[in-house]
C-alpha cells in the first residue's frame, strides 16, 4: 500500500526540489526585474482601449482608427481646439457658386505625401472618388456630392446634388484625408488595412491592431511634432489601462473604454497634481429613447411626466462624480445648441401631477421596463441610480424595471420597436446641430405623428410631427441666423413632445504623466498627438 | 491482428473522422452565428446609417443572399482552404489567424510547460510521507489552483505584480518602444535568435517580461490538474502488485519509485495533458483579455462581439482542427508508450 511507504525513503528530497524551483523562479524574476528596459525618453507611449482594425480612411470608423488617422493625415479643413473651422490642406473656405451647387476648394501647394510624391488636386480627386466608391461611411457624402474633379493643378471642384451648409464641416472629416495615388494604385478599389501613405505630421512605420508606431514626417508642411515619435498601444480592459498609467508604463492615457471609477480616480490624482488632465469638447450625448408609437408612451403627458422625474444632476454626480455633466437638449452646447435648458427640469411635484393626469398614482403604478446595454458600465449605474431615485420620489406612481441586454442585440432590435424605453448614446458625424437632429428626428414616411420609415423609426422612438421633416430639409439649404432660428424651433418642438430624454454629455479626457505638458484635443475630440511633449 | 496494424487502423479511423467533425463544427458555428441577434453591418456602419447604405454593404458582404447560398459558398471556400475575408477589416482571415495563432501557441506552450513542471513537482513532493504536511499542502495546492476563477486570478496577479509592485508590464506582448522581432511570429524564438545572431538581448528580455505574467498565471491555474493527477496515480501505482513484487525482489525504494511506479503514473498524466490543451482555449481567453495578449482567443471574442462571421468561423475551424490534432497525437503517444492499450 502507498500508505506503507517507509518514512526514511532515500528519495530526492521533495522539499529541496521545491526550494530549488522556488529559488530558480525568484532568480528569474529578479533577473527580469533587473532587465527592466530603460524607457527611452524621446518617444511617448499613448494608451487607449481602442483597437484599430484598419488604418485605411475608407474603412476607419472607430474612435481608435480616426484618432490614429488624425495624426497621419490632414483633412481639407480642421476644427481647432476652440472649435473654429480652419483650412488645413485647403487654403481658404470653399467658394460656393450662386446656385449653391458648385463648390471650389483652393488647395495648398508644396505639400508632399509620406512617399515623397506631391499632393495636388488630382490626388485629392483620387482620394475622394476612392472614398465615395468603397468607403463604409460614404453615405455621409453620397446624397450631397454629385461629382468631383480637378479644376486646376491645386483646385478642387465639387458638384453638389443640393445646396449644403455643412459642407466645410463634412470636408473636415478625417476619412476624407488624401492618400498617395502612387502608393494606393493597386488598392484603388479595395482597402489597404495595415499601411497608410498620407500627408500628416507622422508616418506610420509599424502597424498591428494593438500597436502602432508613429515617426515624425521630416517633410511635413506644417509645424513639426513636439516629440520624437509616438507608440499607440491598446490594452484590453479598463483595469489594465488604469494600472499601466499608475505604474508609469504609459505616458498618456485616453479615457475611451475606461470605467467611471477609474476615470474618477485619475481625475482625483490630477487634482492632487500627480497627473495632468486634458479635456476635449463634449460631443457625445447620453439619452433615453421612448417608444412613442405604443402605449404607454404614445401619451405625451406621460412622456412629460417622465421628463420631469429625471434628476439629471443627482444621477450625474452619483454615476460619474460630475464627469458627465447633465444635459437638457439633444444638441450639445459645443455644437451650437440654441438653449442648454430646453427639456423639462427635474420637478417631482410636477411629475406627480402629470402622472396623475395620465391616470397613475391612484393605486396604479406605471411599470416601466428600461433597457440598457449591459456591456456598458455607466448605463447600468445610471439605470440603477434612476431606479432608486424614482423609488424615493414617486414610489406610488412609477416603478422602473431595469433590463440589461448586450449592445449588439439592442441595436439590432431598436428599429423593430422592441423597447418601451432604452438608454443609448450618440455622437454626430460632424460638429453641427444637423448631425444630432437628423439622425434622431428625420422621417421619410409618416402617418400623423407616427414615423413609419426613416431615422426616427430606426432610433426606436417612431416620433414625428406634421411639418417637422420639411423643416429639417429646409434647414439644410439655409445659413446664418435664419438656419439657427429654424433649428432652434425644431429643438423646441422636440422638447415639448419629449420622444427622447437627453441625459448627459460625455467629453473625451486624457491624462499625462506629470513630466509631460497637459494634453489638448482638437474640435473633433481627438487628442493632438503632435503637441504632446516632455517638459524641460 | 498485430498491435501495429490495430494501431494503424485506429489512427486511420480517427483521421477519417476529422473532416466529419470539422464539418459538423463549422456548420454549427455558421448556423449559431446567423441565429444569434446582432448584425455585422451595425459593427461596420454603426446603427444610424441609412437603409440604402446598409443594404449596399449587406450586398457587398454577400449577406443579402439566402442562408443556403451563404452556407454553400462557405463550405466550398473551406474545401479550397479559403477562409474568406474579415467583414470588418477586409483582411484575409488566414492572415489574421496566422498573426494571432503564434501568440496563443507561445502563451499556451509556455504555460503548459511551466504548469507541468510546477504541478508535477508539487504532486511528487508529498509522496515520501503520504498524508503528511507536505502531501496535505500539495493537495490543497492542487484543489486550490484548479478552483481559482481564471479572471479573478489574472486580475489579482496583474494588480500585485504590475500595478502595485511595478515589476512586470500590465499587458501586451512586447514593449511598445521596441521593434518586435520578425520571423516565425513566436517572439520567444525570434528574439532568442536575434540575441544569438546579433547580440540584441534587450528584445529577449522584453519578450520574457511580457510573457511572464500571462504565462505564469495560466500555468498556476493549470498546474493543479497535474498535481492531482500525478499524486493520485503515483499513490495507486505504489500500491500495485508489480511495485510490491519489485520491493520483494530487494530493489531499493528510490528505484521502485523512479523506475517502476513513476512511468506508469505518468501515462494518465499524458492523457490529461491532451485534454488540458483543449480546455486551454477557454482558459486562455480570459487570460488573453486580461493581459491584452493578442492571441487567437482574444481575436475570437472580438470577432463574436462584432459579428464578424468569416473570422469567427475561420478561428473556430482552425482551433477545432488543432484540438483534434493534439488529441489524436496524445492517443498515439499513449498507445506507443503503453503496451497494455488495446484498440
Amino acid at each position: 500500500m502507498a500508505g506503507d511507504c517507509p518514512s526514511d525513503l532515500p528519495l530526492p528530497r521533495p522539499l529541496r526540489l521545491i526550494s530549488r524551483l522556488a529559488a530558480g523562479l525568484l532568480a528569474t524574476g529578479l533577473l527580469l526585474q533587473g532587465c527592466q528596459l530603460q524607457r527611452r525618453s524621446d518617444r511617448l507611449v499613448v494608451a487607449t482601449s481602442a483597437r484599430v482594425g484598419s488604418v485605411d480612411p475608407v474603412r476607419a470608423s472607430t474612435f481608435g482608427a480616426t484618432q490614429l488617422l488624425s495624426a497621419l493625415g490632414d483633412p481639407l479643413y480642421r476644427l481647432g481646439p476652440d472649435g473654429q473651422l480652419e483650412p488645413a490642406l485647403a487654403t481658404a473656405l470653399p467658394l460656393v457658386s450662386s446656385d449653391g451647387l458648385t463648390v471650389r476648394v483652393p488647395l495648398r501647394q508644396g505639400v508632399r505625401f509620406h512617399d515623397g510624391t506631391p499632393f495636388d488636386a488630382a490626388a485629392m480627386v483620387f482620394s475622394l472618388e476612392r472614398f465615395l466608391a468603397i468607403g463604409t461611411l460614404s453615405y455621409l457624402l453620397d446624397d450631397r456630392i454629385a461629382s468631383v474633379r480637378a479644376s486646376g493643378s491645386h483646385e478642387l471642384e465639387l458638384g453638389l446634388k443640393r445646396p449644403t451648409t455643412v459642407l466645410p464641416e463634412l470636408l473636415s472629416t478625417i476619412n476624407l484625408t488624401p492618400v498617395s495615388p502612387t502608393a494606393y494604385r493597386l488598392n484603388a478599389d479595395k482597402a489597404l488595412p495595415d499601411r497608410f501613405v498620407g500627408t500628416g505630421p507622422y508616418r506610420l512605420t509599424a502597424f498591428s491592431d494593438q500597436q502602432q508606431r508613429l515617426e515624425p514626417f521630416a517633410d511635413y508642411w506644417g509645424p513639426r511634432p513636439r516629440n520624437r515619435g509616438i507608440d499607440l498601444i491598446s490594452l484590453g480592459n479598463s483595469t489594465a489601462l488604469y494600472g499601466a498609467m499608475r505604474s508609469g508604463e504609459v505616458d498618456v492615457l485616453l479615457s475611451t473604454g475606461l470605467h467611471e471609477d477609474h476615470q474618477q480616480a485619475l481625475a482625483q490624482r490630477a487634482e492632487r497634481g500627480d497627473l495632468r488632465q486634458g479635456q476635449g469638447p463634449a460631443l457625445e450625448i447620453g439619452y433615453i429613447t421612448l417608444h412613442t408609437d405604443q402605449p404607454p408612451f404614445n401619451n405625451p403627458t406621460l412622456r412629460q411626466a417622465l421628463a420631469h422625474s429625471l434628476d439629471r444632476e443627482r444621477i450625474s454626480e452619483r454615476v460619474s462624480q460630475g464627469l458627465r455633466p447633465a444635459l437638457r437638449n439633444l444638441v450639445p452646447p459645443a455644437v451650437g445648441a440654441s438653449n442648454q435648458e430646453l427639456w423639462p427640469a427635474y420637478a417631482p411635484a410636477r411629475a406627480r401631477q402629470l402622472f396623475r393626469e395620465a391616470g397613475y398614482c391612484h393605486g396604479r403604478r406605471l411599470e416601466l421596463p428600461l433597457t440598457f446595454r449591459s456591456n456598458i458600465p455607466s448605463d447600468r449605474l445610471m439605470v440603477l441610480t434612476w431606479q432608486a431615485q424614482l423609488a424615493r420620489d414617486l414610489d406610488d406612481c412609477i416603478v422602473l424595471q431595469p433590463n440589461g441586454m448586450e449592445s449588439t442585440t439592442v441595436y439590432r432590435q431598436l428599429g423593430e420597436g422592441a423597447f418601451a424605453a432604452v438608454m443609448l448614446d450618440w455622437r454626430g458625424a460632424v460638429t453641427d446641430p444637423e448631425a444630432y437632429l437628423f439622425p434622431l428626428l428625420s422621417c421619410s414616411q409618416a402617418e400623423g405623428s407616427r414615423c413609419l420609415k426613416g431615422e426616427s423609426a430606426l432610433s426606436g422612438s417612431f416620433w414625428t410631427e406634421p411639418g417637422l421633416q420639411q423643416q429639417l430639409v429646409r434647414s439644410e439649404g439655409l445659413a446664418g441666423d435664419e438656419r439657427r432660428q429654424l433649428l432652434a424651433a425644431i429643438e423646441r418642438r422636440t422638447a415639448r413632445a419629449a420622444p427622447y430624454l437627453p441625459l448627459w454629455l460625455v467629453s473625451p479626457r486624457a491624462w499625462a504623466q506629470p513630466a509631460l505638458a497637459t494634453p489638448r484635443f482638437d474640435g473633433n475630440g481627438r487628442l493632438l498627438l503632435q503637441e504632446l511633449e516632455r517638459q524641460p | 491482428m498485430s498491435r501495429r496494424r490495430a494501431l494503424a487502423r485506429y489512427l486511420a479511423a480517427r483521421l477519417a473522422l476529422v473532416p466529419v467533425m470539422l464539418w459538423l463544427i463549422a456548420s454549427l458555428v455558421f448556423l449559431l452565428l446567423r441565429v444569434a441577434p446582432g448584425d455585422p453591418v451595425d459593427a461596420v456602419l454603426g446603427t444610424r446609417a441609412p437603409e440604402a447604405a446598409r443594404a449596399a454593404l449587406r450586398s457587398q458582404l454577400g449577406l443579402d443572399r439566402s442562408l443556403l447560398e451563404q452556407y454553400g459558398q462557405f463550405l466550398g471556400n473551406l474545401l479550397r482552404g479559403d477562409l474568406g475575408e474579415s467583414l470588418n477589416s477586409q483582411e484575409p482571415v488566414a492572415r489574421i489567424i496566422g498573426q494571432s495563432l503564434p501568440a496563443s501557441l507561445e502563451l499556451g506552450i509556455t504555460a503548459l510547460l511551466l504548469a507541468a513542471l510546477v504541478g508535477l513537482a508539487v504532486g511528487f513532493s508529498g509522496i515520501a510521507r503520504p498524508e503528511g504536511k507536505i502531501d496535505l499542502a500539495g493537495r490543497l495546492y492542487g484543489v486550490g489552483t484548479y478552483a481559482l476563477p481564471p479572471f479573478w486570478a489574472a486580475m489579482l496577479v496583474q494588480l500585485v505584480f504590475a500595478v502595485w509592485l511595478g515589476w512586470l508590464p500590465v499587458g501586451g506582448r512586447f514593449p511598445p518602444t521596441l521593434v518586435p522581432p520578425s520571423g516565425s511570429g513566436f517572439y520567444l524564438l525570434d528574439s532568442l535568435r536575434q540575441g544569438l545572431l546579433g547580440g540584441d538581448w534587450q528584445t529577449l528580455a522584453g519578450t520574457l517580461r511580457h510573457l511572464t505574467l500571462p504565462a505564469g498565471t495560466l500555468a498556476l491555474l493549470l498546474s493543479g490538474i497535474f498535481t492531482n493527477a500525478l499524486r493520485l496515480n503515483l499513490r495507486r501505482a505504489l500500491g500495485s502488485d508489480y511495485v510490491e513484487a519489485a520491493r520483494s525482489r530487494g530493489i531499493g525504494e528510490r528505484q521502485v519509485v523512479l523506475r517502476h511506479a513513476l512511468p506508469n503514473a505518468l501515462l494518465p498524466v499524458l492523457t490529461i495533458t491532451g485534454i488540458t490543451v483543449a480546455s486551454l482555449i477557454g482558459g486562455a481567453l480570459l487570460i488573453e483579455v486580461t493581459f491584452s495578449w493578442p492571441g487567437i482567443a482574444f481575436r475570437l471574442q472580438e470577432a463574436i462581439a462584432q459579428r464578424d462571421y468569416p473570422l469567427v468561423q475561420g478561428i473556430v475551424v482552425v482551433v477545432a482542427a488543432l484540438v483534434v490534432l493534439v488529441t489524436v497525437t496524445v492517443d498515439l503517444l499513449v498507445a506507443l508508450l503503453d503496451p497494455r492499450v488495446r484498440f
